[in-house]
Parts: structure tokens; C-alpha cells; sequence
């Protein structure tokens, strides 16, 4: 294994063994082939991962730059190792010992990786279009449906949304979009922060016989 | 050629002569500390200078391997997340619900269904089958037998060497001495049975009854060079109870009766193991089932119950997944068990993978096949945990404290949780099924989506 840099912005939480991060480097390097860095290609080679109606976005959001905390806007062409176990900290399980603080700045966290999942231009906004787009791409695994349906579902769904972040709008008025405050709003009381990780197995289960 | 014959046939008759006077002391020094219950200890050493053998065989094949500069196979049975068992429905169920409180009958889109196809994502980017198949440096420690090994090109001359020795030792010399011991202690299991079944009930009756199966049990168990560590023996069954213990292979029933004295519970089957249960229900009252009678789940119920509520009779032996053999009992006696309302003795058996793998899989081998590759492996090795006894609380029905019962199982036993759930044994998730996944959850929306406009 070479060696391996801690990234700075980033505190590893104790509950990230360096097991976890050998076996994540592991899975880096089948990715990229051995090379340093993955482009979107490499993660064609997964094959369970075509069945995911959304596949393009989850790709797209390893190269997202805001995901990648860097301060430029836009899509980045390769991501090296860190930028991985960047993404793949946001799905990291919740930690025991953590305040309420932390707790709201891990939830606002992942939620912010779900809103730029919506939020493709980059302009902070979910727009209509925007919204519809992700319906659409959700029920693309359905070939009988039409477009028109899956369209007036978005549009349904949004109309919702705006009466809960905005409440009642007048005739005139324009719902611009979602803002990620809006977005907080609709994920209230949803404990992201329990459901959205992904948990390690722990290797040595097995109860020795002897 | 006719001139060494006579000479030949002298040598032949020594070798004869022989090898028949150490295989028959060999049998003897086996099987007489299986009728006083004592061991020497020679099957741990067996084990223990086994897994040195194995350690060096493995870093003969790690550094032939790390000379041809190839990476090695390592399978991951598990992968290497946790994915959790619950299904697309379920989870949007359970997201909508915490958020808005709204019921999944009047769905719309809801943002938050996003969330469960990017999280199934990133699992499948952490760790797909790939993993499962692949890994680093290392590898398991290689048991000699061919079965397990997937790194054939790295074998040195001397592992091969040994691998033959190994072939040899396990089919010309443990085999038969293995099949002598099974018939040894089935013929003595039969005939001792029958023998006691002609004495008059009594106490005198019971001692030798149970001294004669818990004999014959100790010897299969030799025959099969099983070594098997008991945990909590305290926390045995006893009588007026049932014992229930998870399933992995035939050989369980031997396992636990070589350390116990239960009364069995089954279908009576023709051939050999008819014989076999014939003759054992003549010494003690097994619960033995025709065929018709066992679809009647009332008269099963009945007799267990019966059989229960006698305090002086042996605590039932039942594999709530039935045994492999009839399937059909699977599903009776899985809730049944469990509604007689005696107390229930949880057992979990754990097979160590390492010397063999013990798992019958039924649609691949038959019974005879599956006999026959346990007794040319080296050993079993396993564990068995008694856990502490467990009675159905006034609020629960069958079904969760059957679901109770397998829990505490699985935790004491590691994994074993899957077994339990029929269909979902071994196999992998079709790729048809994923598809439908995805199907499922544009029809969940859309159909109730059709459903309101029309409404």
C-alpha cells in the first residue's frame, strides 16, 4: 500500500480505521486500474451500478468540485484518492460522542451533497426544470412511462414543495426554486444523519472454534 | 513372474496380517473411550499440527506467488459493507413516514426518495461482486484440500508433494478407518437398542438405554474426526423441554447427541435410517411420524405436546428448519415448536470453515456424496454454545418468539442469521430482480399517481 497522507480540511473521524481506509484504497485502485486518479469511465466497470436509475448523478457528484470542497465552481476532470474519501465521507456513520452542534454541521453536510445531486447548474436553486429532470431519470427504469406523466408528477411534487417553503403563493408569483434553506425545511425530521451511511462490516466476526 | 509367487503371496499375507492387527487396535483405541466417554486429547493435537501444516503450506503458495508478482484470490464472502436486508418499499415507507407523516398510499414524488438509490450507489461503487472475489497481499490459510484452493498455479513441487500425501493419508487411510468406526457405531446403535428395548421399563431400562446412544454417538462422532468444543454446559437441556438449535448440515443431530440424551423428533424413513429409527424407539421414546401423519400439523402439535408435558420424558431435539432430508417438515414444525408453550433451550452449533466446510447444500449433493466428502476432509471443527433458556412472554405469539429464539441464536452464533429466511440461502441477487426494483418504484409512484387523477 503506498502511502498515505491524511487530507487536512478533513478531521477523520476515530470511527474510520485505517482498515476501512486500506480496504476504500483497495477499491480505488481496481477503479482507476492502478493509476492515480479516476475519470468518469472507470466507473463504467461497475456493473451493479447500471442498474441505478440515477447512476449518472451519483457519478457526476464524485466530480462535483463543491462536493470536493474546493473553492473553484464546476466539474473536475479526475479526482485522486483524497477527493474519494472526500465523497465518501459524507456517508460516513454517525459518531457517538458527537454535540449538537456537530450533529446539525454533519446533517447540514450530507444534505448538502443531496442538494447539488439536484441542483446540476450550480446557481444554489432547484428549479422546476431541475426537479423534473430528477423525476424523470428516477422512473427511467419504467419504459412504459410516458414522459408527460413522469412531467406532471415533477410538477405536482414541486407545487408541493413551494407550499411548504413558501406557503401559500399568490396568483402572479414565481417559485423561483428551492434554496438549500428550503430544502433543509423539507427534510425535517427525517434523521438523514442515522440512515444516510454506509457501514463497515467488521472483518473478524467469525468466533474462532478453538 | 510364477516364480516370485509363492514369495509374493507370503509378503502379501504378513502385509495382510498387519496392517488388519493395527487397523483393528487403532479401532479399539478409538472406540473404548468412546464407551467410558473419555478422551485422550489426540484429536486436538491432530488439529493443532494440521494448522501448522496448513500456516506453511500457505507461505508456500504467498511467496510462489509474490515471485510471479500476481495478485492473489481471496474470497470475501460478505464484501466488505453492510448492506442492510430491507427492500425499496420498505425504506421509502420508512423515510416518507418519519418526514412528512404522510402514508405511502397517497404518494407523490417525494424529494427525499432520491435518497434511496444514492445510497445504493455508493454501496455498489464501495464494494460490488468485484470485491467479492478479489483482494490484496494476503490470503486464508490453504487447508490442502483442492476443493478450496482457487491459486493452482502457485503450488511448488513440495506442496504438491504434500497435497498428494495429503490425498493419500485422507482416502487410503482415514476413509476406512472412518467407514469401519460408522458401521461400528451404527451396528452397535442398532443391535444395542434392540437388546434394551426387551427389558422391562424402569429405571434400569433408561440408564442403559442412555448410556448405549450416548456410546454409539461418541463413536459416529470419532467417525467423523469431529472436535467439538462445548460452551456453557450448564445451560444443557433438560427434561420436559424442547432444544432448539440452528441448522447447518445432518451431522448436527450427532454433534448434540453425543452430549446430550434427547428424544428425536422425525419422519420415519425407509432403508437404513428406518432401521436405524425403528430400533432406537424401542429403547426410548423418540417421536417418530408416518409419512401421512406428518401433514397433519394438529396430530404433530398433539403428540410434541403430549410428549412435552410429561416431565420424565427427554427434552425434544428440533431443528426448526426441519432436516435436510424432507422438506416439507420445514415448515411445520417452524412455528409449531414453538406454540407448545414448553420452555425452549436455544443451541447454536458454528462450524470453523477451516478444516472443511461442513454445509450440505442439498440441490448440489446428495446424502451419500455429502457422507463422503466429510469423511475424507481432515476433521469438523466446531462450537457449540448452550444458550440459556427462553419461555414465550404472555404478550408475544408464536412467530416472535420464534423470531426471539433465532435472534439469540444468530448473535451467539455469528452469521447464521440467513440460513433461517428459505429462499434467500446462497444465492445472489438476480440481475432481473434489480431491474424490477427500479420498475417497482416508478409503478409505486405512477399507479397512485393514475390513481388520484382518476379519483
Amino acid at each position: 500500500p503506498r502511502e498515505l497522507t491524511p487530507p487536512s480540511p478533513l478531521s477523520f473521524p476515530s470511527t474510520v480505521t485505517s482498515e476501512q481506509i486500506e480496504h476504500l484504497h483497495r477499491r480505488f485502485k481496481q477503479l482507476s486500474r492502478d493509476q492515480l486518479t479516476i475519470r468518469k469511465e472507470n466507473f463504467d466497470s461497475i456493473p451493479d451500478l447500471e442498474f441505478n436509475p440515477i447512476r449518472g448523478k451519483i457519478v457526476h457528484a464524485f466530480f462535483d468540485k463543491r462536493n470536493l470542497r474546493q473553492e473553484s465552481d464546476g466539474l473536475a476532470d479526475e479526482i485522486n484518492f483524497e477527493d474519494f474519501l472526500t465523497i465518501m465521507s459524507y456517508f460516513r456513520p454517525i459518531e457517538m460522542n458527537m454535540d449538537e452542534e456537530q450533529l446539525d454541521r454533519f446533517r447540514k453536510e450530507k444534505l448538502k451533497f443531496l442538494f447539488h445531486m439536484y441542483d446540476s447548474d450550480h446557481d444554489g436553486k432547484i428549479t422546476l426544470q431541475e426537479y423534473r429532470n430528477v423525476v424523470e431519470e428516477l422512473l427511467s427504469g419504467n419504459p412504459h412511462l410516458e414522459k408527460e406523466s413522469a412531467r406532471s408528477i415533477a410538477d405536482g411534487a414541486m407545487m408541493e414543495a413551494a407550499s411548504i417553503c413558501v406557503g401559500q403563493m399568490g396568483p402572479d408569483q414565481v417559485y423561483e426554486g428551492i434554496t438549500f434553506e428550503d430544502f433543509l425545511k423539507m427534510w425535517q425530521g427525517i434523521d438523514i444523519e442515522t440512515k444516510m451511511h454506509v457501514r463497515f462490516l467488521n472483518m473478524d466476526t467469525i468466533a474462532h472454534c478453538y | 513372474m510364477f516364480l516370485l509367487l509363492p514369495f509374493d503371496s507370503l509378503v502379501v499375507n504378513l502385509l495382510g496380517i498387519s496392517i488388519t492387527v493395527l487397523f483393528t487396535l487403532l479401532l479399539v483405541f478409538i472406540i473404548v473411550p468412546a464407551i467410558f466417554g473419555v478422551s485422550f486429547g489426540i484429536r486436538k493435537v491432530y488439529m493443532k499440527t494440521l494448522l501448522k501444516i496448513f500456516q506453511w503450506a500457505t507461505l508456500r503458495i504467498e511467496r510462489g506467488a509474490k515471485e510471479k508478482k500476481h495478485p492473489l484470490y481471496k474470497p470475501y464472502v460478505n464484501g466488505i459493507i453492510a448492506k442492510d436486508p430491507t427492500s425499496l418499499e420498505e425504506e421509502i415507507k420508512e423515510i416518507r413516514r418519519s418526514g412528512s407523516g404522510k402514508a405511502l398510499d397517497t404518494p407523490e414524488f417525494e424529494l427525499s426518495d432520491i435518497f434511496y438509490f444514492c445510497r445504493k450507489g455508493i454501496e455498489t461503487i464501495m464494494d460490488d461482486e468485484v470485491t467479492k472475489r478479489f483482494s490484496a497481499e494476503e490470503l486464508e490459510s490453504w487447508n490442502l484440500l483442492s476443493r478450496t484452493n482457487y491459486n493452482f498455479q502457485y503450488i511448488s513441487l513440495r506442496l504438491t508433494v504434500l497435497w498428494g500425501l495429503g490425498v493419500l493419508i485422507r482416502y487410503c487411510f482415514l476413509l476406512p478407518l472412518r467407514i469401519a468406526l460408522a458401521f461400528t457405531g451404527i451396528s452397535l446403535l442398532v443391535t444395542g437398542t434392540t437388546v434394551v428395548g426387551y427389558l422391562p421399563n424402569g429405571r434400569c431400562k433408561e440408564f442403559l438405554s442412555k448410556h448405549v446412544h450416548l456410546m454409539c454417538y461418541r463413536i459416529c462422532v470419532r467417525a467423523l474426526t469431529a472436535i467439538i468444543t462445548y460452551h456453557d454446559r450448564e445451560n444443557r437441556p433438560r427434561n420436559g423441554g424442547i432444544c432448539v438449535a440452528n441448522h447447518t448440515s445432518p451431522i448436527d443431530v450427532i454433534i448434540l447427541a453425543s452430549d446430550g440424551y434427547y428424544a428425536m423428533v422425525g419422519q420415519i424413513h425407509g432403508g437404513l435410517m428406518g432401521v436405524i429409527q425403528r430400533a432406537m424407539v424401542k429403547a426410548c421414546p423418540h417421536v417418530w411420524f408416518e409419512r401421512s401423519e406428518v401433514k397433519d400439523r394438529h396430530l404433530v402439535a398433539q403428540r410434541l405436546t403430549e410428549h412435552v408435558q410429561d416431565k420424565s420424558k427427554l427434552p425434544i431435539l428440533i431443528f426448526p428448519e426441519g432436516t435436510c432430508i424432507n422438506n416439507t417438515s420445514v415448515m411445520m414444525f417452524k412455528k409449531g415448536s414453538f406454540e407448545i408453550g414448553a420452555t425452549v433451550y436455544p443451541v447454536a452449533i458454528k462450524y470453523d470453515p477451516q478444516f472443511g466446510d461442513a454445509f450440505w447444500n442439498s440441490s448440489k449433493y446428495g446424502m451419500v456424496t455429502y457422507l463422503l466428502r466429510m469423511m475424507t476432509s481432515w476433521a469438523i471443527v466446531c462450537s457449540v454454545w448452550y444458550l440459556p433458556p427462553m419461555t414465550r412472554q404472555p404478550e408475544e405469539d408464536a412467530v416472535q418468539f420464534a423470531n426471539r429464539v433465532k435472534s439469540a441464536i444468530a448473535r451467539q452464533g455469528g452469521l447464521v442469521d440467513l440460513l433461517w429466511d428459505g429462499g434467500l440461502k446462497r444465492e445472489k441477487v438476480k440481475d432481473t430482480f434489480k431491474e424490477e426494483q427500479q420498475k417497482l418504484y416508478s409503478k409505486m409512484i405512477v399507479g397512485n399517481h393514475e390513481d388520484r387523477s382518476r379519483s
